[in-house]
Parts: C-alpha cells; structure tokens; sequence
C-alpha cells in the first residue's frame, strides 16, 4: 500500500494505492489522523487505487470520521471502485461517510 | 526469581596471595560502603567452588591463575560447565604469560587483566563487565516475558474456544432444525465468532459476527459482543431491538473505533420462519432445492459506531429441507498464492454444486474447499461459518 497526502489551499487529500489489511492498516492510519491532529478540517480519501480493505482498514476510516465529526471538519471519500463500493455498504458505511465518483466533484462540494 | 538490573555487583576474588583482601577492601571502600560492590574472597579454586555454591548471586569473579589445589585454567573448566549465562570470569595474569591468556580465553573466560593489578584498570574491566551481565540479564528477561505472553495467548484461544458452542449436535432430542458451526482463527485468537441459543421452546436464536482486526484487542471485543447478544437475545426480544440494544451498549465500549458486523436472526421451528438483521455483515445464502439465494440485505450498520441507529428487519420463510448459510469474509477473501481472493462467485459454484448434504458435512466440505484453493498461502483472516437446516416440525 501507498498513501500520499497532497495540499490543495485549506483541502489535505490523500490517495491511496493497493490494499489495506490488518497487517498495514497502521501504516494506513499514522497518516491520515497525523493530518488531522496537525489541524486539517477538510479531508478527501482519494481511493481510486485502493482495490482492497479488510475490517482493519474500515476501523481506520471510522476512526478518522469520528474524529473529524469531534472537530466539526468535513472527511469526504471518492473515486471507490466496485468491490470496495460493496465492502462499504454492506458495513453501512454509506450512512456515516459522503462518497463522490471522482476527486473533482468531491472538491467542488468543499469549496461551496 | 528477582529480575531487576543489577545495581549491587557480587564479585569473588580468587588468589592465594592474602594480602590482597585488605588491599581491594581499601580501593574500593566507596563501592563497598555504597553498596555497588560487594566482595567475596577465595584462595584457590576448590574453595571458589564452594562459595559460589554457598553464594549464587556472584556474578564476577576475578581470578589468578597459579594456585594451589586448584588453579584457575582448572576453575575455569568447572565454571564452564555450570552453564550460566550471567557468570563472568576475569583471569589475572603475569604480564607477558600469553600461552595462558589465551587458554583462558577459550576456556570462556570474559576478559583478563595483568600483573600488577591496575586499579583504575580493574574498575574499568568490572563495569564493563557489569554491562555485559545486566544485557544478558535484561534480554532473559524479555525472552520470559514473551513466553509468558504465547502462554497467556494458548489460555485465551482455550477460553474463546470455550465460549463458542462446540457440542454438535447440540439439541440431539430435537429433529426440526440441524445447526452446525465452526470458527477457524488466523492468529491464536481471533475476531470471528458465532452462537446459537433457544429463546423458548420455538425459537432459536443465531448468530455470527466479525470484529474489525485480529488478535487480542479483536478478541476481547468478540467476547463483549457475543456476550452482549447472547444475554440479550435469550430474553426474547425482536431481532431488531436486540440489534439496537446491544449497539447503543458497544457504542460504549468501542474505544479505538472497534466495530462488529454481525447477522442475527431467530428462527421460528414451527413455520420456518426467521426474521433478521443484518449489521453490516455478508449477507448469508439460502440453499433451496439446489438453487443458492442471496438473502436480502436490511437496511443496517455495523454494531459499534452509531449508537442512535434505528436497526430494522426482514423475514425469509425456509421451507422444509431448505438451509441457511451464514459466513465471515474470511471465505472470500482467502488469498491464494498469486494473491487472488476466492470470491463470492466461487462461493456460489460450491454451493450450488455441493449444498446439499447435511449441515455438517456442508460446513466442513466449504473449509476443506477453502483452504484447497488457497493451499500454502498463509491464512489471512478468521474464517467462521454456521448452517442451519430446517426439517420441519412434523406436524405438516
């Protein structure tokens, strides 16, 4: 797995490649609530390369969400491909996180 | 046994020459009176045995090598054979005298000093010494803990075993349903459970669940949660209240943003009927007259994050003969070596081509067919499953 954090003005967004399992889901995690603790408010998951998430991964999202929603930031999640589409609304994530088909329809919601 | 650093140094002096004792005993008379060094004295090497048998907290011991009785490259075979890995010898030797030192050496000696004693030089050579037993010392130490840890972890899997239903067939006097279930974890303990409980006479309530993770936090949560909804369901209450009940009290409990996806039902055994919830977990299949049917999913959420979620049923009817098969995602997601999943599709080949046997021969066939496909790749996840076949209450 890969995880990159770009900056674009206030919006931090993170793309993620491969997959995320128990085994690396910490390395996964260090990331994301790093740039949440360091005071970023609005977040994009960019997941299109992720192709797969184990129930570690998901903790990792829910963790990232609960602590956002606790500062009142806004953590968006867009481009998930099929399987991992599946994955989340099975678990019922679709209820607790906004996902968006592409990461520009994701930025034009933040920036209203 | 006591396991702190060594802070109070017991070293044995051995050498024949008398005058030394009160010589040592006046160099290091801070050491002494501080209580970072202790002294014991020897004059030969038989009386060293002795003592160090009498004092087995001596941890240095410097000797001379010409001695009578027994000289100090014959100690040294002797001490060698005692085994302990925080003894240490220092041999003293005449300056010069290198056919000794060297035998010495390979008989295990730690290190040497020359005649005359240097004492800043001894103290150096003490010190060092002292660093090299407290190292050993410390890394036994971790090596016990962690066997003391894979022990406590070998009593966890016995306990989490033992929680889990494990007599089958576990109401033999009963032929309107057959239940069998089995959970196979990845590490020592696992996330992965499942249950089973008549709530009355013509309910049973089942269960099965998948707590984000593995290991020891995952089980911990699995045992919360399967007690949670055993006492909880038992009493009676719908599928979808107990579902809610049991997610406001793990909203409680889940600290790091632990969840459970979980698929309760309860089974009516005088119609057949089941109505269930499903928490965000794999939705099970029915296997009726060879045909596989995905169960619809309910409108839910993984037990643990949203403690106001208003959870909701459904109901399936199983006729007679029909099976419910319930599963965690350790079955389609088991890599095989090229680090392809198993998958739903082939899930549902197996099944439709071998699902109609018993229960038991069901459940077994499916672990055997998963881990034929993923043979010599490592077991990534826990791997549960549970079905149950209705037989009719014999009424019809």
């Amino acid at each position: 797995m890969n995880i990159k954090v770009e900056t674009l003005n206030e919006i931090k967004i993170a793309s993620i490649d491969g997959r995320i399992d128990s085994t690396n889901s910490g390395e996964f995690e260090k990331p994301i609530i790093k740039t949440i603790d360091d005071g970023c408010l609005k977040m994009i998951v960019d997941c299109s390369g992720l192709n797969y998430i184990s129930s570690s991964g998901l903790r990792v999202f829910l963790a990232a969400q609960k602590k956002m929603k606790a500062l009142s930031g806004t953590l968006l999640l867009c481009g998930l491909q099929p399987a991992i589409k599946e994955v989340f609304d099975i678990a019922g994530f679709s209820l607790i996180f906004k996902v968006f088909p592409e990461r520009d329809s994701a930025l034009n919601s933040l920036s209203q | 046994m006591e396991r702190d650093l060594i802070m109070n140094l017991k070293i044995m002096v051995v050498d024949d020459e008398v005058d030394l004792e009160p010589l040592i005993r006046q160099k290091f008379r801070r050491q002494i009176r501080d209580g970072i060094y202790d002294f014991v004295f020897a004059h030969n090497g038989l009386e060293a045995l002795a003592k160090l048998i009498e004092q087995p907290e001596i941890r240095l011991i410097l000797s001379d090598i010409n001695m009578p009785e027994m000289d100090g490259l014959t100690l040294l075979t002797k001490l060698k054979e005692l085994k302990s890995p925080w003894l240490k010898t220092v041999i003293v030797s005449a300056y010069g005298d290198m056919e000794n030192i060297r035998t010495a050496m390979n008989r295990g000696a730690f290190d040497f000093l020359t005649k005359p004693i240097s004492f800043d030089d001894l103290e150096i050579t003490i010190n060092k010494t002292l660093e090299e037993i407290n190292m050993i010392w410390q890394s036994t130490r971790e090596h016990d803990q962690l066997v003391s840890i894979q022990q406590d972890l070998q009593t966890a899997r016995e306990i989490q075993q033992a929680i889990l239903p494990k007599t089958f067939p576990p109401y033999p006097e009963r032929s309107d349903f057959s239940i069998y279930a089995s959970m196979i974890a990845a590490k020592e303990v696992g996330g992965d459970f499942f249950d089973f409980f008549m709530i009355d006479n013509d309910h049973l309530g089942f269960v099965i669940g998948d707590v984000s993770g593995k290991g020891v936090p995952a089980a911990i949560f699995m045992a919360v949660s399967r007690t949670l909804i055993r006492a909880t369901g038992i009493k009676g209450i719908s599928a979808s209240e107990c579902m809610g009940y049991v997610n406001r009290l793990l909203c409680n409990e889940s600290v790091s943003s632990m969840f459970v996806s979980v698929f309760y039902g309860i089974l009516n055994t005088m119609t057949g009927s089941i109505e269930y919830v499903n928490a965000g977990h794999n939705p099970p299949f029915i296997i009726s007259d060879g045909n596989v049917i995905k169960l619809e999913m309910t409108e839910g959420i993984i037990l643990g994050c949203m403690d106001d979620f208003d959870f909701s049923s459904k109901k399936v009817h199983l006729n007679i003969g029909d099976k419910l098969y319930l599963y965690t995602d350790g079955v389609t997601e088991a890599f095989d070596l090229k680090s392809e999943l198993f998958g739903e599709p082939r899930l549902l080949s197996f099944l439709t081509s071998k699902g109609s046997g018993s229960v038991v021969d069901l459940v077994k066939d499916s672990f055997a067919e998963v881990a034929e496909y993923s043979k010599g790749a490592p077991q990534s996840d826990d791997i549960t499953l549970l079905a149950i076949c209705y037989n009719g209450n014999g009424k019809d």
